[in-house]
């Protein structure tokens, strides 16, 4: 399919503008699941599938399924919805319509006039068969560099989480 | 490639302005700043992956690790706050009264 990732880059603004209209967190905490699902399906779409994966479990699975809890421990008794005030529909379809208008005009630009945005080409990628072996992948290769050029980067950030988690503790104790 | 920058750019501007605006949960900014932390891991990615770079992967990895210690100590502010006063309404918060 043609323009996929433009049109995935106009579904992830739209998820964006329907947690950003701010209803009530629990909705809001849906909306960012599922921009966090489009956004992984662009990276996937770039070649990065273990960045996409690596996404999916981090951010995901990890910081939304906290986020859900502990907003289901600090909500009301009636959550508002998108349709249920009119600051919140307000705010959706102003951001909704800016981003429509937005894709018109783009799309209205034909010649490759590169101010900012040129629209020569959408960047999908094309598939091309001319390295030896398609094992080694880009990313995790990548990404297992951490490890070797960055070592002292990997126990700083380990050390950071350690730490992260005594203040959490602190943080909750209180007194 | 660019117009998908420019809807990467747009959508962590607009988590910026939510983020920014307060109505009466303080959890809901936290969500928008979970927002730009995702656009900028993203594009991140994209960049990596485009300019053919893989070394520069590392980034949205650790930038990810850091977003993590973020939002916990975020969580964990805000179960204080829900501790004190019942709900983390932001209209709560004011001991500083000005």
């Amino acid at each position: 399919m043609a323009y996929i990732l433009f049109t995935l880059s106009v579904l992830l603004v739209m998820g964006f503008v329907g947690f950003s209209s701010k209803p009530s967190p629990i909705y809001g905490g849906l909306a960012l699941t599922v921009s966090g699902v489009v956004g992984c399906v662009i990276v996937l779409n770039c070649g990065g599938g273990y960045m996409g994966l690596m996404m999916f479990l981090v951010y995901l699975g990890g910081m939304m399924v906290v986020f859900g809890y502990t907003t289901a421990m600090a909500i009301e008794e009636y959550p508002e919805t998108w349709g249920s005030g009119l600051e919140v529909l307000g705010g959706l379809l102003v951001g909704l319509m800016m981003e429509v208008m937005l894709v018109l005009w783009v799309l209205s630009l034909n010649e490759a006039v590169v101010v900012v945005v040129g629209f020569s080409d959408t960047g999908d990628w094309v598939i091309f068969e001319g390295e030896g072996s398609g094992l080694i992948r880009g990313d995790s290769i990548g990404a297992g560099a951490l490890y070797d050029y960055g070592r002292w980067l990997v126990v700083v950030a380990g050390w950071t989480l350690f730490v992260g988690v005594y203040v959490v503790i602190e943080i909750v104790r209180g007194n | 490639m660019t117009p998908t920058y420019m809807n990467i750019m747009l959508a962590f501007t607009i988590s910026l302005l939510g983020m920014l605006t307060y109505r009466s949960h303080l959890v809901a900014s936290l969500l928008c700043l979970e927002g730009m932390m995702m656009s900028l891991f993203i594009m991140a990615t994209l960049t990596a992956s485009n300019t053919h770079f893989p070394l520069a992967n590392i980034m949205p990895i650790i930038l990810l690790v850091f977003a993590a210690c973020e939002t916990a100590v975020g969580l964990a502010l805000l179960i204080s706050i829900s501790n004190t006063y019942g709900l983390d309404y932001v209209h709560n918060l004011n001991l500083l009264q000005c």
